[in-house]
Formats: structure tokens, C-alpha cells, sequence
């Protein structure tokens, strides 16, 4: 209980050495991975849900060759890629966001540190501190999620492809 | 000679034509003759005067000599009495510094002591007059003042008045350890001044009714902080006040005042915007709201669109009120015509569609492009500030560039912030702009297909 505490006044404290932005910053991680998720969920369950009713629905016309059968098929292709890319964008928003954020994060803190040698003079850099890790922190923050969502970001999008072009390829015309 | 005289008197009155003249020269002589009479007259009564005067300065000349012997007895007697005095004075100058090497011996060590005394006084009074501690004892400075203008005097101080300095601080240093509630006059912000308990934590801060006070040394009153420190911190300093004994939490400035000081220095929100100058309201109060105001009118008509082509793609019925039903209904005016030529009618459609769809959305991107600029613009003219206070005062004060380099950093602060949603939300909302045109690109010839093979197969 006790270690709960502590880790939990570790983080409160890290939060309020970093200051607002940096809770932005993690509230912005928070979001990029809560949709890196529910995509990663979303190709296990509710796309092959999807792909399998399409397919089904193909193979039971009775022909595959007319203009109407390519266009149906077009259609099917790109409600299934459309379902499968909704949030992708979003996701990569959030990554060019988290970096700027942390500029926004150092720009802050460097503020802070200008006002306090506005008042206490260049001399005292104990007092600079606050200031200083507030510039330092989000700005390390930000790249941390900035890294990390571009993996990510760059994971769903091979698998994205990889799925609209599986099932063009499941959609045969001839047979 | 007479005759002549006569003669010339006679002319000159008859050339100047006046009686004035005669009459001025002598009014008591009728003729020359009478004023002769009168001159000898007067100088034989000069002579009978000259004649007594004589006679009175040598009566008393005998009197004068008595006088001189009497004054010359008097200087002698004079003379005396100062080469006595004189011999008095100096007796006593030697009695004097006689006594005070006596007394500079008897002092010895306490001469030392005083010296002391006046310094530790001295440096007590320092101490206690930006100590806290003396809000709850008010008036220890005017007896440390006594003492030190007795220690710096002649006069000796007494062995209570010794005994008391010793009391004052140890007392200081008993109640630096001690946490302890008394009442006081709390002045707050408005300026209201009202009697409330108040709480000591040692010499370090006061509070009351849970918020952190301050020790004004130079009005020697207690005044609440305008602005306090975050709320968990506030809540321990009124979980203190609430708390009778045992042990409880409490956020304390070790710095007896300094940190929390520099919290009141810090500028809010809205003096912060200030220093960002003209290109920061630009930025905050032209830009943000129009981007915001651009967000909100094209995120609500494509969410009303988005529902509506939702509910086209599920129902049968064409329905004009849509970018959708729009191209559907093409299909539905040219159902003779061959694929090829549909096909482009389609197009033709859809293409007469995207425009409104993505309306609003270019110039929200501008800003998103715009604002961070702006920022760095900013940037620019507040270092350019900034070298100029540097070139007329030189780079030894900070206080001095403070203002172009707040300058500098608020708008790049502000550019972003406003840049920062502005992106995000366009995301969202091309998101939105995009799932229509792509509905519409790609699907509503699929659609269209659907419909007619419905279409065949019912008839």
C-alpha cells in the first residue's frame, strides 16, 4: 500500500516538475495509444468480421464480370479500407502534435526562467531550476510519445495495406 | 572802500533784479558794519569759554590721577586672580585624567562586555525584525533600541536590562521550534484588516483559515499572500490549523517566505498575454477565434452531412438533401443512357459536390500554418527589443532585456498554443470532409449498381 503511495507521489511530483504541458503531453500519449489499440483490437475482431461478410456476399453473386459487379466490388473494397484507415490519421496528428508540445513545454519553461532572473537576477540558478525542468521535461516527453507513435503509426499503416490488398485479392473477378 | 562795496552790492542787485540775495547772507546784520559788530562779539564769547573750560580741566586733573592708580590697582589685582584660576584649571585637567585612567582600569573586561552587548543587540534587532516570531511578540525592537543607545553611551545598563537581551533571544530561539496558534491583525488583499487566529510554524510561515500568510518587515504586519500555492498544499496548512496535537502534514517554505514570494511574482494568464504585445493579441484574439469559429461552422455542417449520407447509403428512397442522394438522383434522371456515358456523369457530379465539402478547410490549414509563424515573427521583433536595451544599457542587467526576451518566448508560446488545437481539430474534421468524398468517389457507382441489379431483379 505503502509502495502505492510512494509511486503515486512520484509521478504527482514528476507531473508538477514538468507543469501543465507536460500533463497535455501525456493526456496527448495517453489518446495515440488508446486508438494504436483500439485498432490493433479492431483488426482482430471487428475487421475480420467485415472481411468475411464481404466475401461471403461476393462469392454468392452469380456473376463477377459485369460493370456493375466491378463497381459493387469497388465499393465493398473501399467501405472495408475506409473502416480499416478511420483513426489512422488522427493517430499521425498526434504524433506531429506530441513533438510540438514539447517545443511548446520548453518555450514555457524558459519563460518561467527569464522571470526569475527578472526578479532574483542572472546569479541565482537554484532558483532557475523549476524553470529549467519545466523546459526539459515535456520537452523529452514529447519526444518519448513522438517516437514511440511513430512506430506504432508506421506498424498500422503496413498492416492496413497489407489487409486492403489481402482482401482485393480474396475479391477474385474470374471464376 | 565803503563806496565801492556799496557800488557792487547796488549792481549786482539791480543786474540780478532780486532781494533774496541780500537778505539770505546774514539775518541778524542789517549792514556790513553790524556784522562785523556781531564777529567780534562771538569770538570773545569763544574765548570766555575757552577760559572756563580750562579752568574746569585743571580742577580735575587731580581727580583723574586717583582714577588712573585706582584702575591700575584693579588690573593688578585681576592678573592675580586668573594666574589662580589658571592654576586651578590645570590641577583639575590632571585630576580628571587621573580619574579617567582609573576608571578605563576599574572597567577593563566590562568595556569589552558593552561592546558586545551593542553588537549581539544590534544583530538581535536584525534578526527579530524580519522574523516572524515578532508578530506574535510586537514591541521587542524598541527595547533592543534602548539597550543599544545605553550600551553606545556613558551610561551603564543595568544587569536586568543585560539579563533581558539574554531572555529575547532565547526566546527567539524556544519559539523557532515551537508551532503555536495566537491572535492577530491579518490584512487581506482588499486591504480589510480583521483580528483572526493565526498559526506559527516556527520562523518559517504563518497561516490562517488555510491559506499562507506574510511577514512584512518593513510595515511589521501580517498580510494574507494574493496569490496562494496549489490546493494540496493549502489543504495541509488548514488540516494544521484544524489539528490539536499529534502529528500532522504541512507544506513548509523553508525559505522562511522567499519561494512563496516568487509565487506572487509570477504573472497570471492574462499579464502574460500582455507581454506577447501587439503580434501575441494577433495571434490570441485574431487568429484563435477565427480558426476556432471556422472549426466549429465546417466540423457542424460535415457532421450534419455525414449523418445524412449515413442514412442514404441505408435506405432505398433517393433523398436530395445530400451530397450522395445528389449523385444517386444523376443515376436515376439518366437510366437509359450507356455505363460510359453514366460514368462520367457521375463524375461530373461528384466533382460539383467536393467543393462545399471541403469549404472553410484550406483556410483553417492557413492558420494552423500561419499562427506558429506568427509566433516565430514575434520571436524576432522581441530579440530585436532585446538588442536594443542591450545596446543602449549594455548586457550586465537582465531586468533590462527581461522585457523583449518575455516578448520573444510569449508569442512563440502563443503561436503554438493557438496552432497546437487548430491542427488537431482539422484532423478531425478533413477526417470527416474525407469520409464523405470518398463515400461519394468511390462508392456511389457501387451503389448505383446495387440499385439497378434490385431494379433488374424485380422486374
Amino acid at each position: 500500500m505503502y509502495e502505492l503511495i510512494d509511486a503515486f507521489e512520484n509521478v504527482r511530483d514528476f507531473m508538477e516538475k514538468g507543469g501543465p504541458v507536460l500533463t497535455a503531453i501525456f493526456i496527448i500519449i495517453f489518446l495515440l495509444w488508446a486508438l494504436v489499440f483500439e485498432r490493433m483490437m479492431y483488426f482482430r475482431t471487428g475487421h475480420r468480421k467485415q472481411v468475411n461478410e464481404v466475401m461471403a456476399s461476393w462469392e454468392a453473386r452469380s456473376e463477377r464480370t459485369s460493370w456493375y459487379a466491378t463497381q459493387i466490388r469497388e465499393a465493398m473494397i473501399s467501405q472495408v479500407t475506409m473502416d480499416l484507415r478511420s483513426n489512422l490519421s488522427l493517430i499521425k496528428t498526434l504524433v506531429a502534435i506530441s513533438p510540438l508540445m514539447g517545443l511548446l513545454g520548453t518555450v514555457w519553461g524558459m519563460i518561467e526562467v527569464f522571470d526569475v532572473m527578472a526578479i532574483l537576477g542572472s546569479s541565482n540558478v537554484k532558483a532557475m531550476a523549476a524553470g529549467v525542468s519545466k523546459a526539459t521535461i515535456p520537452t523529452m516527453a514529447g519526444m518519448v510519445g513522438a517516437l514511440s507513435g511513430v512506430f506504432a503509426s508506421s506498424y498500422l499503416e503496413g498492416r492496413m495495406n497489407k489487409e486492403a490488398e489481402l482482401l482485393e485479392d480474396h475479391l477474385t473477378k474470374d471464376h | 572802500m565803503r563806496k565801492l562795496v556799496s557800488v557792487i552790492i547796488a549792481v549786482a542787485m539791480a543786474g540780478f533784479g532780486s532781494t533774496a540775495f541780500a537778505q539770505s547772507a546774514a539775518p541778524e546784520a542789517k549792514n556790513l558794519d553790524e556784522l562785523l559788530e556781531l564777529v567780534k562779539q562771538g569770538a570773545y564769547q569763544q574765548n570766555q569759554e575757552n577760559k572756563r573750560r580750562e579752568r574746569e580741566f585743571v580742577e580735575q586733573k587731580s581727580q583723574q590721577a586717583t582714577l588712573l592708580a585706582n584702575a591700575r590697582n584693579t588690573q593688578k589685582q585681576e592678573e592675580r586672580r586668573s594666574d589662580r584660576l589658571e592654576a586651578e584649571f590645570k590641577a583639575n585637567e590632571d585630576k580628571i585624567s587621573k580619574l579617567e585612567e582609573e576608571l578605563s582600569h576599574e572597567l577593563g573586561a566590562l568595556k569589552e562586555l558593552f561592546g558586545v552587548l551593542q553588537q549581539v543587540s544590534g544583530d538581535a534587532k536584525a534578526v527579530f525584525n524580519g522574523s516572524i516570531i515578532s508578530a506574535q511578540f510586537p514591541g521587542r525592537e524598541k527595547y533592543l533600541n534602548d539597550l543599544i543607545a545605553k550600551a553606545s553611551s556613558s551610561e551603564l545598563p543595568t544587569i536586568d536590562e543585560i539579563a533581558g537581551l539574554w531572555f529575547e533571544v532565547q526566546r527567539e530561539m524556544t519559539e523557532s521550534g515551537k508551532v503555536v496558534k495566537f491572535n492577530a491583525d491579518v490584512q487581506y488583499p482588499s486591504g480589510e484588516i480583521e483580528n483572526k487566529e493565526v498559526v506559527r510554524v516556527g520562523t518559517f510561515n504563518l497561516i490562517s483559515g488555510g491559506k499562507y500568510l506574510e511577514w512584512r518587515a518593513k510595515y511589521q504586519n501580517i498580510a494574507e499572500l494574493p496569490r496562494q500555492p496549489k490546493d494540496r498544499f493549502l489543504e495541509t496548512a488548514a488540516g494544521l490549523q484544524a489539528a490539536d496535537s499529534g502529528i500532522a502534514p504541512f507544506a513548509l517554505d523553508v525559505s522562511r517566505g522567499t519561494i512563496l514570494g516568487l509565487l506572487i511574482q509570477d504573472p497570471s494568464i492574462l499579464e502574460r498575454i500582455d507581454q506577447g504585445g501587439i503580434i501575441g493579441y494577433i495571434i490570441i484574439y485574431g487568429l484563435g477565434p477565427l480558426s476556432l469559429l471556422l472549426i466549429i461552422v465546417s466540423g457542424l455542417t460535415l457532421l450534419v452531412t455525414r449523418g445524412k449520407v449515413k442514412a442514404q447509403i441505408r435506405s432505398d428512397e433517393v433523398n436530395e438533401n445530400n451530397p450522395l442522394g445528389r449523385v444517386l438522383s444523376v443515376y436515376d434522371n439518366n437510366k437509359s443512357v450507356d455505363v460510359e456515358t453514366l460514368e462520367l456523369k457521375l463524375d461530373e457530379a461528384i466533382l460539383k459536390e467536393t467543393p462545399s465539402l471541403e469549404r472553410f478547410l484550406t483556410m483553417i490549414k492557413v492558420i494552423a500554418a500561419v499562427a506558429p509563424l506568427m509566433g516565430l515573427l514575434g520571436t524576432v521583433t522581441g530579440m530585436i527589443n532585446t538588442f536594443q536595451s542591450m545596446t543602449l544599457f549594455g548586457t550586465g542587467d537582465p531586468k533590462l532585456m527581461a522585457g523583449g526576451i518575455s516578448q520573444a518566448l510569449v508569442t512563440t508560446v502563443l503561436g503554438i498554443v493557438v496552432a497546437l488545437p487548430t491542427i488537431f481539430l482539422h484532423s478531425i474534421v478533413a477526417g470527416w470532409s474525407k469520409d464523405i468524398i470518398h463515400t461519394l468517389e468511390e462508392q456511389s457507382a457501387g451503389i448505383i449498381a446495387v440499385h439497378a441489379e434490385q431494379g433488374q431483379k424485380g422486374a
